[in-house]
């Protein structure tokens, strides 16, 4: 009897010093976890609509509450700020629009100003060789410039409307947002 | 059905565990010089990843994911194969005494088998939902088994050849393995 | 044995895995290139010395029955912790070792030094082992993983080395590749130790 309750005691003992030491360094290692797998999914976007800044927009990103799903769960947007000497001069984030094949997510570069800097596109499931030439620059250099207030509409690929109009409105989703929390952004 | 037959041979020959996958060497060296032991060996495996791949995927499923814990699933995983193949092992020792004489010291030794608990990660891993995750543990059982009985079949010729010294053992059961994933890597592209 | 010779013995006399003949998994799987190789040793070695370490200051209490079922949970943690960390600082490499690094706690090696030495030898000593082991592990996994690469990819520790014309052998990089080279070493090393023996003896 002794013998099964020294058994218990100790392995109880060492799963417990387990727990506790895992927990430990799970609290420690979590934000830096958050960071590199964002950085490693998002940042090729990122660094491919914004150009010219000093800080980690990686490090620097921030997630704002839009809304509740239906749930009621709170829906989040994460915005990546560039920024030069402290100031915010353009910010990216991801806007998501309904193509032909299902979801496109956009990831959008817009300046303070309110101008369209440069879009690429981050996920889609649209036609290959059809709809999947929304991701050819020839497409997505029509988006640089354009205004932020209102619908976004530029000329679409022929015989890809669905695609392109997913982008658009993808697009349009993201400026809104920024348009909407402006001053929380900048 | 047709997902399910496409999964079990991409598992069993394309991407087989043992030759291509790497998991499930350290046993295998060991088991596979003569024919009777790999194939003990090999069915004792089969019988321990199908359910373990079940049962982790139940763990991970309906206790860690819950409780907000997925990153103790490696530490959650191995206790729950090890206290698999103890079980296992008890009732193979009171209902098939004869088997349980036979498999000798490797019935234990499936725990550390890498193909046991790699497999119940990949399953995890590849979003698989539970009937997909039994098929494939079972499917990369045998692919298991069936790579470590062909090797032990050559293995078992080479005791009437004569093999340079420095080679015996296991180096020429390493490059004999190394031939055998040659062959087993002309299937890639059959799925 | 002197503490010196704990450490030494695990850079030749036995020698992961071409004379301890465990820990084949990893070898065969990640040693694609010389870094991979010794980042996955060095991941291991941590492991081992701290999982050899805790398993010998707690040889006195752990009752013989429920040892391995101890050892397994003293090891299991520290993967676990290698494993965030690497998350956390490392995260290219945990990419690409990927699997591998839950898997060390299988690695046959760790709970093999855990049973048949820290479990009967002082701290120190356990120590010693532990880092002459995983060090002789990770030497191996880097000198394997630069083999392979030298002829798989042309490239030295990613510097392409190899003459341009230079046709890579990426057999060396695919499965079969690695239990060949890995059965080449071993005869090789199989070699040198015959003819020490018949040098001594």
């Amino acid at each position: 009897m002794r013998d099964i309750v020294r058994m218990i005691v100790v392995l109880s003992l060492i799963a417990a010093a387990s727990g506790l030491a895992l927990s430990l360094i799970y609290r420690i290692t979590k934000a830096p976890i958050a960071y590199q797998t964002i950085r490693f999914v998002k940042e090729p976007a990122v660094k491919k609509v914004l150009t010219g800044y000093d800080n980690d927009p990686i490090l620097d990103r921030k997630t704002l509450v839009v809304g509740t799903d239906d749930k009621g769960a709170p829906v989040e947007i994460t915005i990546f700020p560039a920024k030069r000497q402290g100031e915010t001069f353009a910010v990216a984030l991801e806007g998501k629009g309904k193509g032909f094949g299902g979801l496109i997510g956009v990831m959008v570069g817009i300046s303070k100003e309110g101008k369209v800097l440069a879009i690429g596109i981050t996920s889609h499931s649209e036609t290959p060789g059809v709809g999947s030439r929304v991701e050819e620059a020839s497409f997505t250099d029509r988006f640089q410039g354009l205004g932020i207030e209102g619908a976004v509409t530029v000329d679409g690929i022929s015989g890809a409307t669905y695609s392109s109009t997913g982008v658009m409105s993808a697009v349009e989703q993201a400026a809104s947002y920024v348009v909407k929390y402006k001053e929380e952004i900048f | 059905m047709g997902d399910f037959i496409l999964l079990m041979i991409s598992a069993i020959l394309v991407n087989n565990i043992l030759l291509i996958r790497f998991l499930g060497n350290c046993p295998f060296l060991g088991v596979s010089r003569s024919m009777d032991t790999a194939t003990g060996m090999g069915l004792a495996v089969i019988f321990v990843l199908t359910l373990a791949g079940m049962i982790t995927w139940l763990v991970h499923h309906a206790l860690l994911i819950p409780l907000g814990l997925e990153y103790l699933r490696t530490i959650a995983f191995i206790l729950v194969i090890a206290t698999l193949v103890q079980f296992v092992e008890m009732v193979i020792q009171k209902t098939a005494p004869p088997l349980y004489e036979a498999l000798g010291i490797y019935l234990p030794l499936i725990t550390t088998n890498c193909a046991v608990l790699g497999v119940a990660i990949i399953n995890i891993e590849e979003g698989y939902d539970l009937m997909t995750a039994i098929f494939f543990s079972f499917a990369s059982a045998c692919g298991f088994a069936l790579a470590l009985v062909l090797i032990a079949g050559i293995r078992e010729r080479f005791a009437l050849v004569e093999i340079p010294r420095a080679f015996e053992g296991t180096a020429i059961g390493l490059i004999t393995a190394g031939l055998i994933a040659l062959a087993f890597s002309g299937f890639i592209g059959l799925v | 044995m002197s503490i010196k010779e704990e450490f030494t013995k695990g850079l030749w006399k036995t020698l992961p895995p071409f004379r301890l003949v465990l820990g084949l998994c990893p070898t065969l799987a990640v040693t694609t290139t010389g870094i991979n190789g010794m980042g996955m040793g060095l991941a291991t070695t941590f492991v081992l010395i701290f999982s050899n370490l805790f398993v010998s200051l707690l040889r006195k209490l752990i009752p013989p029955q429920v040892r391995i079922a101890s050892f397994i949970v003293i090891i299991a943690s520290f993967v676990v912790i290698v494993e965030l960390i690497m998350q956390a600082y490392f995260y290219q490499l945990f990419k690409v070792l990927g699997i591998f690094i839950p898997l060390i706690v299988v690695n046959c090696i760790i709970l093999g030094r855990a049973e048949a030495f820290a479990s009967r030898n002082g701290p120190l000593a356990s120590l010693a082992d532990g880092l002459g082991i995983g060090f002789g592990f990770t030497i191996s996994l880097f000198v394997l993983g630069c083999i392979r690469e030298l002829l798989g990819s042309g490239s030295l520790l990613g510097v392409a080395v190899m003459w341009s014309g230079f046709e890579p052998f990426t057999f060396m990089l695919k499965p079969p590749g690695a239990f060949v080279a890995l059965g080449i070493l071993l005869a090789f090393m199989n070699l040198i130790s015959s003819y020490q023996e018949r040098k001594g003896g």
